[in-house]
């Protein structure tokens, strides 16, 4: 049987409506699961995204791209194929990208959480035969608490930091895990400041009603940091930049800090495990949720899951050409 | 009021006391933080818990407790999940103890239990109960403990405590607590004592004469000698001697029998049985410091030969007969009970010589001699013959210097002859552990054999920068062209120069060959694959006349696994 998607080296691709979804190399139309620049690339003729991330694709990618945003749940026809996206909790405008063609359905996942996030839209289950899912964090050891919980843990740390006298470095990716981030932060404790990375986005959460404290960009030099809390990204973790906050304590929250090693060897006082990623159980529960037949893996060092998969009835398998993948979110 | 509620938590919380210890020297980044850390632990800690605490952190562990396939085969019960799945965990998290707490999650409702109820009521029994009840007994603990405890818990369960503490760290916390001297502390808690006897009181109380004879001194070691040896001034204030190429070693000689000591704390007494039998002709209330080498009628015999006899415990005659050894005397510690450490160096090695010239001749007991010359550069010129005498160079010690606890400079210095230098190419890769869990960090290397085929010779991971280490990562990860369980098979494209302290036949690797403490010294990015060295150069510098197969190393190829 011929399926609606396939692999070509630019990444998958339906030939029933000759659209690629988050395509390397110069595509014509480009179908965009999210922002992140490992998933929206540069250089295609045509966007199309969910309304949500359209703003956010634009001041990633630069105002003159051609793009369209598409409301959740909306179907459109492109060429032979049915097109439609869906929520994927993953960061603000995510979408799961649901193609059917001759009665045939794949969702292709992008980045995905089930787990609630109160800065962007709650994911979204969605019913197909075939399902490709990232599997970043595709081992039992991930498990995520509520992220009520780790927003109590960096509150407190930052207050531990205020009564020492020292400001608070948190790091976190600019886009999405920053905004949650700020989102979560007590502003009674102190001042807030980000990095010029975070704040160009920080308008688009607020227009699809995500609420922050006041947060304040950090002046050139000017002196006294004590007591406040700065979210940066990881980028600038040993830049010239975060020189000025001396003493700071140093903090960073992601998914991969769950292990040890991993905080251990980025020399940091804390890291918190917060992750907009789906953790193990919740990848087994949207992949059996979906009810699909076959699952292909990307994004991640799949095997193990798939493996898990396979011995549970599960045709799952590695998407061919996606490679490992360990250190963005 | 207050204070109750102080102590009623106190007493509530006495697991959690050390699981918070760990925890917070786990995640401390600076000594004196760490320090400050474990003496408020051990002032506020039950007296037991403080023994056991004293106990770990020196390194000591209760083996035999559970083996680590049991262990994942009742994890993968408990937790559903099955043993490959695991392993997995096990590889991407670097740390078994780690990744079971991650995969158990342990009781978010339980009571605390104290450290020394962790001890005498789970891990003591589970050394002497059999398989069933082992399980149950390890499903019991893992209903009793809470997720902060399970980490430490499952640390002491498969034996690897480190928490990046050095000896010499705890025994200044100790010395604090007790306001004694760090050097009676490292004493009182190296070797092998019984923390469910000994009083915590006892190791951080005042020194008592009866609790010194059964123990090793803190070993004094030698810094490297980075400067030119004129920098040290006089020759004539020094004393040279060949530096060994042994297990060093300090014989305990008392009444009632001798006793041996490595400097990792073992006590190898039973593998070298030769060796104590000199006891009775040895006056007691003796230590000695020196090297145990491996000794045939031809003369001094290489390291490797002396690992046929470590780890073999009460050796039968044949193995005695083929494989003998001899102690190598340096310095004198103790003499008829009394510490003489802070004798100078020339007066305690007087005493050695004439206690020694009292032995009858026949026993694998000598004095290592001076190496005499008339100033510096005679010196140099007989220390290049160090590798054809086998040794690693020389010992330069000050005459008047006392034996000091630990590596204090100006003392002793050794003076190693250079290494031998190759590049290499790596051909496979491993994730690593600790903090270099889930990168590519262990490489296996290989170089030339005269086919042009690459055949490996070692294995190394330590000498790259953080930042380079990520780089190979991301090289590793884009060019694995197999998988053989947890090692992936690398394109070759990165050349590393690699040093190391010579080579001996081994049937571990494909080219017959491995290397002594290999370690990458630099990236040679200059280098190509096909530009590497050749196995001919190496098996020269390895001086390989015999090519006997090992039986399995009881190191590892890269010699890591050595008693220091």
């Amino acid at each position: 049987m011929d399926e609606p998607m396939i692999v070509r080296p630019e990444g998958l691709f339906c030939p029933a409506g000759g659209f690629f979804i988050d395509p390397r190399g110069r595509v014509d139309k480009a179908l965009v699961t999210h922002a992140h620049s490992d998933h929206a690339r540069p250089g295609h003729g045509r966007y199309l995204v969910s309304e949500s991330c359209l703003p956010l694709l634009k001041l990633r990618l630069g105002q003159e791209i051609q793009a369209e945003g598409i409301a959740y749940g909306k179907v459109c026809k492109i060429g032979d194929a049915h097109v439609s996206f869906h929520r994927a909790g993953h960061i603000l405008g995510s979408s799961q990208i649901r193609v059917e063609v001759g009665g045939r359905v794949w969702v292709v996942s992008g980045d995905y959480k089930p787990q609630p996030d109160r800065s962007c839209e709650a994911f979204e289950l969605v019913k197909c035969d075939v399902f490709v899912s990232e599997c970043t964090f595709g081992l039992p050891v991930y498990r995520w608490q509520k992220e009520g919980v780790i927003h109590q843990q960096i509150n407190a740390w930052w207050q531990e930091n205020v009564e020492a006298g020292r400001p608070s470095m948190l790091f976190a990716y600019s886009l999405g895990k920053a905004q949650r981030l700020l989102r979560g932060l007590d502003s009674s404790i102190g001042p807030i400041f980000a990095h010029g990375a975070v704040h160009p986005f920080l308008p688009v959460y607020e227009k699809y009603g995500v609420v922050f404290p006041k947060v304040q960009k950090p002046k050139e030099g000017s002196g006294e940091w004590a007591g406040s809390m700065i979210v940066a990204p990881p980028a600038v973790e040993d830049a010239g930049w975060t020189r000025r906050f001396k003493g700071a304590s140093r903090g960073f929250a992601s998914g991969w800090m769950a292990v040890r090693g991993a905080r251990r060897r980025r020399n940091l006082d804390r890291g918190f495990v917060l992750s907009d990623h789906a953790d193990w159980s919740g990848l087994l529960e949207v992949i059996e949720g979906t009810g699909a037949e076959c699952v292909k893996l990307t994004h991640g060092n799949g095997e193990p899951l798939a493996r898990y998969l396979q011995e549970r009835g599960v045709d799952a398998s590695m998407l061919d050409g996606s490679g490992e993948r360990t250190g963005e979110e | 009021m207050a204070r109750e509620s102080v102590q009623e938590k106190s007493r509530g919380e006495q697991m959690k006391g050390f699981s918070e210890l760990f925890h917070d020297l786990d995640e401390m980044t600076k000594t004196g933080e760490r320090i400050a850390r474990m003496v408020n632990y051990f002032e506020h800690a039950p007296k037991e818990d403080a023994s056991w605490a004293s106990w770990f952190l020196a390194g000591n562990r209760i083996k035999g407790v559970v083996k680590t396939g049991e262990l994942r085969e009742w994890a993968s019960q408990r937790s559903g999940w099955p043993v490959w799945l695991i392993d997995e965990c096990y590889e991407r998290v670097g740390d078994l103890a780690e990744t079971l707490s991650l995969l158990i999650g342990g009781n978010k409702e339980a009571d605390p239990a104290s450290l020394s109820e962790v001890v005498q009521g789970i891990l003591l029994p589970l050394a002497h109960a059999d398989r069933s009840e082992k399980a149950e007994a390890l499903k019991r603990a893992w209903n009793r403990l809470r997720p902060m405890d399970l980490l430490p818990f499952h640390k002491l369960l498969t034996g690897g405590f480190r928490i990046g503490v050095s000896h010499g760290n705890l025994c200044k916390a100790l010395a604090e607590v007790g306001q004694v001297d760090p050097a009676i502390i490292a004493q009182r808690i190296s070797g092998d004592w019984d923390p469910g006897i000994r009083k915590f009181e006892q190791i951080v109380g005042e020194e008592r004469p009866e609790d010194s004879w059964c123990r090793p001194f803190p070993f004094c070691l030698a810094s490297p000698l980075q400067e030119e040896p004129n920098s040290l001034g006089d020759l004539k204030d020094w004393w040279a001697e060949w530096k060994w190429d042994g297990i060093r070693c300090q014989l305990l000689n008392e009444e009632n029998g001798g006793l041996l000591w490595t400097r990792g704390d073992e006590s190898v007494g039973e593998s070298f049985p030769e060796l104590l039998k000199l006891s009775p002709h040895l006056p007691a209330g003796l230590a000695i410091d020196g090297e145990i080498l491996a000794w045939g009628p031809e003369g001094m015999r290489s390291f490797s030969r002396l690992q046929k006899r470590l780890g073999r415990k009460e050796p039968g005659p044949s193995v005695l007969k083929k494989e003998p050894v001899r102690f190598m005397a340096y310095d004198l510690l103790k003499m008829e009970g009394v510490d003489i450490r802070t004798l100078p160096f020339l007066d305690r090695r007087k005493r050695l010589e004439s206690m020694l010239a009292e032995l009858p001749g026949g026993f694998p007991l000598q004095l290592s001699m001076p190496v005499k010359s008339m100033d510096w550069d005679k010196l140099a010129k007989q220390r290049e013959e160090s590798r054809d005498r086998g040794v690693e160079g020389l010992m330069l010690k000050r005459r008047d210097s006392v034996y000091s606890t630990g590596r204090v400079m100006g003392g002793w210095y050794k003076w190693k002859v250079d290494p031998y230098v190759a590049d290499m190419v790596v051909v496979a890769a491993q994730l690593g552990h600790g903090k270099r869990a889930n990168i590519y960090s262990d490489y296996t290397l290989a170089v030339l054999d005269q086919q042009q085929e690459l055949v490996t010779v070692a294995k190394a991971y330590s000498g790259l920068s953080d930042a380079e280490l990520k780089e190979v990562d991301r090289y590793v990860r884009k060019n694995i062209t197999g998988k053989f369980g947890p090692v992936r098979s690398v394109r070759p494209g990165i050349v590393f120069e690699v040093a190391f302290e010579g080579a001996r036949s081994s049937g571990r690797h494909k080219s017959g060959v491995a290397l002594r403490f290999p370690r990458i010294q630099r990236w040679r990015r200059d280098k190509k694959p096909e530009e590497v060295d050749t196995l001919e150069n190496l098996l020269g510098y390895a001086r390989m006349g015999e090519r006997v197969m090992e039986d399995g190393a009881k190191t590892d190829d890269a010699g890591n696994l050595l008693l220091f």
